[in-house]
């Protein structure tokens, strides 16, 4: 059996190995040994000697934390609301929760500022200045990692056995300690899944940080880049990353384990949903709504609203050949890269079936930022600079976690006894995996392959350091427009941020499919 | 228990996939190989933008194909070119510059090159042809000046007094390129140790350091939504101004600034990567960089001046008057010195 299960793990660990950690590892021997170590650090510690490296990597930890801590507060309530009421439009926020994931770090970053950047949206009627304040950077992180741990309530929520729940309240305990000893102990596990998740992706984020952060609250990922590309100090920069995996990669591992042992098969009466009746309901559901679109719906909003008012002339830019071309490369290179991402994704996650090692693997691409990975690549492989294979295989192995992780946890609540009768009537496990398995898990699949869709769309680090002009991509065309001075320029990155974004949710929309019907277990 | 049958069964299904999935991505890893015509690799920083028919007449009248590669800010490029020094990316460079001309040199990536042809108005320095120059200096915000009625300063010492707080921003001579030229420029001006104390008091008054000229001027500039009305960019800017306004307009909303000590002259050129190959082809690109019809293009596409004389200047570029004097320091000085200069200026400015 184990055999098995490696031989279905190469692929994606020769791909692992030969676009991700050989190129890091690349960079840190350049680092180490190479001849541009002029100032190695005399230990692995002297980054904590260090009072400037010292605070960049606290405030990597506090900043993910803090993101943590405020989504968990805000984002707990919103999805017991989500979860307990029924009212017009439930289904529809529901959906609208997955935006965030398809917006591109650099739209998002964009709407950020356009509502709290000078002249700003909020900035202008609350007369606040939040530039150089870690508020901007936080308030990123929230808009795009609210929603992960909205969504993981909801379905912790719903997993939450009614029975139970009844009991305790006809032995007389009240909502709120009912909600504290009998629902809260069951969704735990799935919250500190969710919490591990965006401590990941707040702690090794480079978009938002690099953008958002400023020069004082920009994180380790961004010093990293700096010291590489700018300052070509590889020795404390990968002395920086060493430490960025060992603190990431125990995260990683704490997420594997919890989500493996959070894979119950077992199936819940749920508790049915109420219409809200008293006004507190109503002011419930109205607060909810509130938060989410505040901090999810606003930097979209806004952006949309600008775009809308750049006029006629900045949006037939969008027929223009130059746009044209770059959509067409948008289209394809993440068609392309869907594909390649898929099949590394299926085979991850059937062969992390059986190991949390290779679960936690899956994380490698969250774990090391993607511009190290792509100085490592140039570094490792300058034959194929500005070779558009190199760059595609960069975008799978950057987009596919999201199929692998999405995947291994549906094929987790996969109940066994189903596969096995079907192999004990003799079908081959090839079969088994067609006939069975994979529709099962199918609804699952398209979601992770949808998330990747919206990844390669939206990437934008790769593309900047290892691609040609003639393969420009939208993302690379708005950071260009963003580079040029005039008015029209800055009108023009928006309208195209507005197209991106439209196009992610399209494709989205696409693989993800209809939603299928409310909760699987009613 | 499984029949050994269905294990070889499920075992060949497995190397089946495995093949089928290696075969896929060899087949994808070796395309360029396939597709290979030997193209001339040119290694360019993200502000190179030449028109596209500009460069496929040069393709089609010299039968030499362009591979083009941008490689982020100028600073990036070179430590590109460093760091992948044992096998070259490229086989010739542009962009670089009399500010990073000799870190390129003492790092050996570049190869001779002779080229006696046309009159130069500047140089870069050795091994490097010239292209094309501009000026990095102080821009400022017309509207913004108006409107508060203060005079605009009429030296960098005037902006180093509280009326002049919180007006300017700079972008980090560590990870730009013209936030670097503006530094030496202000060394070259002052003298270091004044540049330094000069800096240190700008810090006092509310002077704003951001990562990069994006930021700087997209940003922070007042004339782009931002609270700054003084930005450090280049004498061509007012110029792009006018050209990318989007109604048409006579007069730039933006204006240079030149200060003593607060103008750098930047010259950019082309050069040979040392290892690289299709010398041929390379001494072709380099005549056409030269040419005529680039160096009346570049004017409006990278927003430089033409090196070669007598090139009638782009009409929109009445609007970037070039400055009459310019602060410089020998290209030995610079890289002797410019690490130091940049790690003090993040001392005195940043930390």
């Amino acid at each position: 059996m184990p055999s098995r299960r490696w031989l279905l793990a190469l692929v994606p660990l020769l791909a692992l190995a030969v676009l991700l950690v050989a190129p890091v590892l690349r960079l840190a021997g350049e680092g180490w040994w190479g001849d541009l170590a002029t100032q190695a650090p005399s230990s692995p510690w002297a980054l904590w000697t260090d009072p400037y490296l010292r605070w960049r990597v606290l405030w990597s930890v506090l900043q993910a934390g803090a993101t943590c801590m405020a989504a968990l507060l805000l984002g707990l309530p919103v999805a017991w609301v989500l979860a307990r009421w029924e009212f017009a439009g439930r289904s529809l926020v529901l959906r609208l929760l997955m935006l965030p994931f398809v917006v591109p770090t650099l739209v998002a970053a964009l709407g950020v500022l356009a509502l709290w950047g000078p002249r700003g949206v909020f900035s202008g009627w609350l007369d606040v200045n939040l530039q150089d304040t870690p508020w901007l950077l936080l308030y990123g992180n929230l808009f795009f990692n609210l929603c992960v741990v909205v969504r993981a309530g909801v379905d912790a929520l719903e997993h939450v056995s009614a029975p139970r729940v009844a009991a305790a309240r006809t032995l007389g305990a009240t909502p709120w300690r009912a909600f504290w000893r009998v629902e809260w102990p069951a969704i735990l596990p799935w919250l500190a899944s969710s919490l591990c998740l965006v401590f990941l992706y707040c702690f090794a984020g480079f978009g938002l940080a690099l953008v958002l952060g400023g020069q004082r609250y920009a994180t380790v990922e961004v010093e990293i880049y700096t010291l590489v590309a700018h300052e070509l100090q590889l020795a404390p920069a990968s002395l920086l990353a060493l430490w960025m995996l060992l603190l990431t990669g125990a995260v990683a591992w704490a997420y594997a384990l919890i989500e493996k042992r959070l894979a119950t098969p077992t199936r819940v009466q749920p508790i049915a949903r109420q219409r809200p009746s008293r006004p507190a309901h109503c002011l419930g559901v109205a607060a909810a709504l509130g938060v989410l679109a505040f901090f999810c719906a606003a930097p979209l909003v806004a952006i949309v609203w600008r775009a809308a008012h750049a006029g006629w002339d900045t949006w037939a830019l969008v027929a223009d050949e130059e746009t044209l071309a770059a959509l067409w490369n948008t289209l394809r290179f993440s068609a392309t890269a869907l594909l390649l991402a898929t099949v590394l994704g299926v085979l991850h996650a059937l062969a992390a079936q059986s190991s949390v090692a290779m679960r936690a693997a899956a994380f490698l691409p969250f774990v090391v930022s993607p511009i190290t990975v792509a100085f490592g690549l140039l570094l490792l492989y300058p034959q194929w600079t500005a070779s558009l294979p190199l760059l595609l295989c960069a975008y799978a192995v950057l987009a596919y976690p999201f199929v692998a992780k999405s995947l291994a946890s549906a094929l987790d609540s996969v109940p066994e006894h189903l596969p096995q009768a079907a192999r004990s009537l003799g079908a081959s496990p090839w079969r088994v995996f067609w006939r069975v398995t994979l529709p099962m898990v199918a609804p699952a699949l398209r979601r992770g392959m949808a998330f990747a869709a919206a990844t390669a769309l939206g990437e934008f680090a790769v593309t900047l350091f290892l691609s040609r002009p003639e393969w420009a991509t939208l993302t690379t065309l708005i950071y260009q427009r963003l580079g040029r001075p005039g008015a029209a320029n800055g009108d023009a990155a928006l309208v195209l941020a507005c197209v991106l974004m439209a196009l992610a949710l399209a494709a989205f929309a696409l693989i993800e499919g209809p939603r299928r019907t409310e909760s699987p277990h009613a | 228990m499984r029949s050994p049958l269905a294990h070889r069964k499920a075992h060949m299904l497995h190397r089946r996939s495995f093949t089928l999935a290696a075969t896929a991505l060899a087949a994808l890893v070796s395309l360029p190989a396939l597709a290979q015509d030997t193209p001339l690799r040119v290694l360019v920083h993200s502000s190179f933008s030449l028109p596209k028919p500009l460069l496929a007449q040069f393709e089609a009248e010299s039968g030499v194909k362009l591979s083009i590669i941008k490689a982020g800010d100028a600073g990036e490029m070179l430590n590109k070119l460093i760091l992948t020094r044992a096998q070259p990316i490229a086989d010739v460079v542009f962009g670089l510059d009399n500010a990073s001309v000799a870190k390129a040199q003492a790092n050996k990536v570049l190869e001779p090159v002779a080229y006696t042809q046309g009159s130069a108005i500047a140089q870069v320095g050795t091994n490097v042809v010239p292209v094309d120059y501009g000026f990095v200096n102080l821009n400022f915000d017309k509207a913004a000046f108006a409107k508060s009625g203060l005079p605009l300063p009429k030296s960098l010492e005037d902006l180093a007094q509280p009326a002049y707080r919180n007006l300017l921003v700079v972008p980090n001579p560590a990870t730009s390129s013209p936030g670097y030229a503006f530094l030496l420029a202000t060394i070259a001006g002052m003298g270091e140790e004044k540049a330094f104390d000069w800096w240190a008091r700008m810090r006092g008054n509310g002077v704003k350091a951001v990562k990069g000229w994006t930021e700087a001027y997209y940003t922070e500039f007042s004339r782009n939504g931002g609270t700054r009305p003084l930005v450090v960019s280049y004498a061509s800017s007012p110029a792009a101004e006018v050209f990318y306004s989007k109604e048409k307009i006579s007069e730039s909303p933006t204006g240079n600034l030149f200060l003593k000590g607060g103008v750098f002259r930047q010259v950019e050129g082309v050069a040979l990567v040392a290892g690289g190959g299709q010398r041929e082809a390379a001494g072709k690109f380099i005549r056409f960089l030269r040419s005529g019809g680039v160096q009346e293009a570049l004017q409006t596409s990278m927003w430089m001046y033409p090196v070669e004389a007598h090139t009638p200047l782009a009409e929109v570029m009445k609007h970037a008057v070039e400055p009459s004097a310019f602060d410089s320091l020998p290209a030995e000085t610079i890289a002797d010195k410019g690490t130091g200069w940049v790690a003090r200026w993040t001392q005195v400015v940043l930390k």
